[in-house]
């Protein structure tokens, strides 16, 4: 695989551009970081698909494109089918020797939000996972439906009020805490699964480049700190997202192999978690006093999380 | 390279074999699939071949058919022959993607061994999953027998594949009545289904990395009506591209096929219009009222549904007396589509003959030859009085009070 | 030094402003074509080399989008690249690890740059869209000390 270099930002600076401007995200979006990092980490051909979401609806809608690489859309739940439809195509054509440009290096690349990916794209994600297929899927995680407003998606956290789990007078908003999306992938037989936040920008692009050069069905859940449905100013996106990490509500780690755990990142100073939370208006209910309980819960399930990575860690199983 | 199999002068095949044989000899890049009864056995028969090296392309199980489906667009978008088959709930599931795959105009082939629709849950053949994708801006073709199955399937990647048209096709069958019994095929050799069928020759494909593309951009109502109108008229321009391919393939076949099928319509005082099965079983009737009674009784039966042959049908129709619309699908508080399309083509004739509705074989329901023969005795009784004797639309083979609606208001 | 290194075709219209062609012209498929040229090798290539398609949303702009624009500050940047690591909208041109200036055709004004700089003073700051670069440089506060 042709790798940009990553080792420091000047050396990354000189990649090419592939995802253009003028798609219609919000100002400050962490979508487009984390796209376009993947996309200036490698400078080998893309066969992209995206599910139905924020993504899609602004970087390709008629007569314009984003994407100067191929790009492929069909429908809410398919992306992770639309590619090893693609890929299965490529090893089709290769074998018979169709292909226009027969040695030319190409990775297959899916990205899907929270929404798409956690919840009804789930069984599609699965099955391309558990076939096997090479390729590469992105989860834009923003815990909710950012694209229809900021409705709950089985990857909204406890106590963030949406549309559909509102705080209000007799409620803190999402009762239930994220699913492990990284577990369960690595269980599902992903090659490499990696949790990455765009702050961290070498981070991830480490992860993409391992996950790009993996044989094999790679997961990646990217963290994409959602200014409109956080509720930030858009110019805070890597502020935010840097109190994620450094709080460790967003640990960074990878999965190699379903078994081999290693954390990514450690925080020197490790912030309190509701310093990330006070940052956000969907928490902002949680400071009342008779919400502290959440704010304690929120604590505790982040140190228990962050123990049982460690211990993951160190066991090596 | 994939071995060929030298196939016998005339083979015993169900439809649901010939089908698969015919995707065999299509040499198709991808197949993206997922069983449910009936159609099941296209795709184990895909597999078999497959096992025994006789498929070089890449066979893909998927979790679900509306996956299936999914995987077909990503493979077809990539620029390469696809196909797959389903039935009943599994065309239900894929009817999203459906939709998508006409939208972005890709030549896909779906097999469709026709079975009802849940609830209650019936694994025997009808219409209804076959009613259910009229809208979806597919071709739809149906084959009335197991040699009808695989002489349309190396049509329909030729109709698909054809750059005017660049549209998924439908190749349907009835479940179990065709896709499980049977019978008597003439196949073509390897070689020359294959030349019949040609190469694939792709198009906007995702795989040209000289010339990146972007498939299933986003329009909203400044351009979606543009779109839209010009995959109907793509559609709508299936029409001749169709009896184009049908003439070819009469020269290495000769078979002769049209879009709408019409037999012994000449002198035809009462006609039936019906798919599927029903076809034969009504020329059946019709010949046998023809010697024993004297009714002149002929059928017709649309081997084109969509592009809907409102013209050809019109031309089979518009000299009769009456006509009995069969419809195989629960019409969910309508008139049936048949009767409904057909009504609406001979209503600008001159001489509008008389068209009533039969709801008939929902969920395998049989169908008898004496069941057909009293309705063209309908028929007639209808043409002799010049007006409708009986209510418009009628169930027949149910049990219980007579269902019927609509009385004619002609002469008041 | 407002617009550095702009291809031709960048920005060319606003978001709408495309002609609205009839069903017969519309492409088959729903498919966009982003380049006009052989693209096999475009992750070689700049911007300014590219033969972009009017189907690019490279050729359209979202100025309008902005009320506050990042100006560029050339004598205090380090050319450190975060402002173009994190910019979302793929608005910091930088060429041979130097900064050159922004893109204020694709520029949001979400003010991520602003943020990640990390010179004292900064060498990116937001000021009114109305406001010219020259007269915003003219202002340019001096360096801080350093909070806390």
């Amino acid at each position: 695989m042709a790798i940009t270099s990553v080792k420091n930002l000047k050396e990354f600076s000189t990649s090419n551009d592939r995802f253009e401007g003028a798609h219609l995200l919000c100002p400050g979006c962490a979508h487009s970081m984390i796209v376009r990092e993947l996309m200036n980490c490698t400078d080998d051909n893309l066969v992209i698909s995206t599910n139905t979401g924020c993504l899609e609806v602004s970087t390709a809608v008629y007569p314009y494109t984003s994407w100067d690489t191929s790009w492929i859309h069909i429908g809410f739940e398919n992306a992770a089918t639309a590619a090893a439809g693609a890929e299965a195509m490529y090893k089709a054509r290769k074998r018979k020797g169709t292909l226009k440009n027969p040695d030319a290096p190409v990775k297959f690349v899916a990205f899907g939000g929270d929404g798409s990916t956690y919840d009804i794209g789930f069984q599609w994600l699965s099955g391309a996972v558990e076939r096997g297929h090479n390729f590469t899927y992105i989860c834009l995680d923003n815990e909710n439906y950012a694209n229809t407003g900021g409705q709950r998606s089985s990857a909204t956290p406890i106590g963030a009020s949406t549309t559909t789990a509102p705080a209000g007078r007799v409620s803190y908003g999402e009762k239930r805490n994220k699913k492990d999306m990284l577990a369960i992938m690595a269980a599902n037989g992903a090659s490499y699964v990696a949790q990455v936040a765009p702050n961290k920008w070498k981070n991830m692009a480490q992860a993409f480049q391992k996950a790009l050069s993996t044989d094999g069905p790679c997961y990646i859940n990217a963290m994409s700190a959602c200014t409109t449905e956080w509720k930030f100013d858009p110019k805070d996106t890597i502020n935010i997202s840097d109190l994620a990490t450094d709080s460790l509500a967003f640990p960074l780690y990878e999965i190699i192999n379903g078994t081999e755990l290693n954390i990514t990142y450690r925080p020197k100073n490790v912030l309190p978690v509701k310093d990330y939370l006070a940052a956000q208006g969907r928490f902002k209910h949680l400071f009342k006093p008779e919400n502290a309980h959440v704010l304690e819960e929120w604590q505790k399930r982040v140190d228990e999380k962050w123990e049982y990575l460690q211990r993951r860690e160190e066991a090596r199983v | 390279m994939a071995e060929k199999i030298d196939l016998q002068e005339i083979e015993v095949w169900d439809g649901n074999y010939a089908a698969a044989q015919a995707m065999r000899q299509a040499q198709i890049d991808v197949v993206a699939a997922y069983p449910i009864t009936p159609s099941t056995p296209i795709v184990e028969g895909y597999a078999n071949f497959m096992a025994d090296g006789y498929i070089d392309g890449e066979f893909v199980m998927v979790e679900s058919e509306h996956a299936a489906m999914s995987g077909c667009v990503g493979a077809a978008a990539a620029g390469g022959r696809v196909a797959t088959a389903t039935s009943s709930q599994g065309f239900a599931l894929m009817v999203e993607v459906l939709y998508q795959a006409s939208g972005m105009r890709l030549p896909i082939v779906l097999n469709v061994a026709n079975r009802a629709l849940a609830a209650p849950l019936n694994v025997r053949g009808d219409h209804s999953d076959m009613y259910l994708g009229r809208d979806s801006g597919w071709v739809q073709i149906d084959a009335f027998n197991a040699q009808e199955v695989y002489d349309m399937n190396l049509c329909a990647f030729r109709v698909g594949e054809h750059h005017d048209i660049r549209l998924p096709v439908m190749v349907h069958q009835d479940g179990f009545v065709t896709s499980h019994t049977a019978q008597n095929v003439r196949p073509l050799s390897d070689d020359d289904a294959y030349k019949f069928i040609g190469e694939y020759k792709p198009m906007d494909e995702l795989l040209d990395f000289s010339r990146p593309v972007t498939h299933g951009a986003q329009t909203e109502e400044d351009w979606h009506f543009e779109h839209k109108a010009r995959q109907h008229k793509a559609l709508m321009d299936a029409r001749p591209v169709i009896e184009s391919v049908f003439a070819e393939f009469e020269k290495v076949s000769g078979r002769k096929y049209k879009r709408v099928e019409s037999y012994m319509i000449e002198d035809a005082e009462v006609i039936i219009v019906a798919l599927g099965s029903t076809v034969e079983s009504a020329r059946l009737a019709a010949q046998q009222l023809r010697d024993e009674e004297g009714i002149k009784a002929g059928v017709v039966g649309p081997r084109v549904i969509r592009p809907f042959p409102f013209d050809a049908i019109r031309d089979a129709l518009e000299n009769c007396k009456a006509i009995g619309a069969m419809d195989r699908s629960c019409p969910g508080g309508a008139l049936g589509m048949l009767f409904n399309e057909v009504s609406a083509a001979v209503y600008t004739t001159a001489k509008r003959p008389l068209v009533t509705n039969y709801i008939y074989g929902l969920g395998g329901r049989d169908l008898a030859i004496v069941d057909i023969k009293a309705i063209f005795r309908e028929l007639k009784a209808n043409a002799d009085a010049g007006k409708i004797t009986t209510q418009i639309q009628q169930f027949i083979g149910l049990r219980g009070p007579k269902l019927a609606f609509f009385e004619t208001r002609e002469g008041k | 030094m407002s617009n550095v290194l702009s291809n031709e075709k960048r920005g060319m219209r606003e978001l709408g402003a495309e002609k609205k062609v009839g069903w017969n012209e519309v492409t088959h498929g729903v498919v966009l074509h982003s380049f006009e040229d052989d693209a096999a090798d475009i992750a070689l290539r700049k911007a300014e080399d590219r033969k972009y398609s009017e189907f690019s949303s490279y050729t359209a702009t979202v100025a309008s989008w902005r009320v506050i624009k990042p100006v560029y500050n050339r004598d205090i940047c380090i050319d450190c690249q975060n402002c173009w690591v994190w910019c979302p909208d793929s608005s910091i041109i930088s060429r041979d690890k130097q900064i050159l200036g922004i893109d204020y055709d694709h520029c949001k004004g979400c003010g991520v740059c602003v943020e990640v700089c990390p010179t004292n003073p900064k060498s990116l700051l937001m000021f009114g869209e109305a406001l010219s670069s020259d007269d915003a440089i003219a202002q340019w506060p001096v360096k801080e000390k350093k909070e806390k």
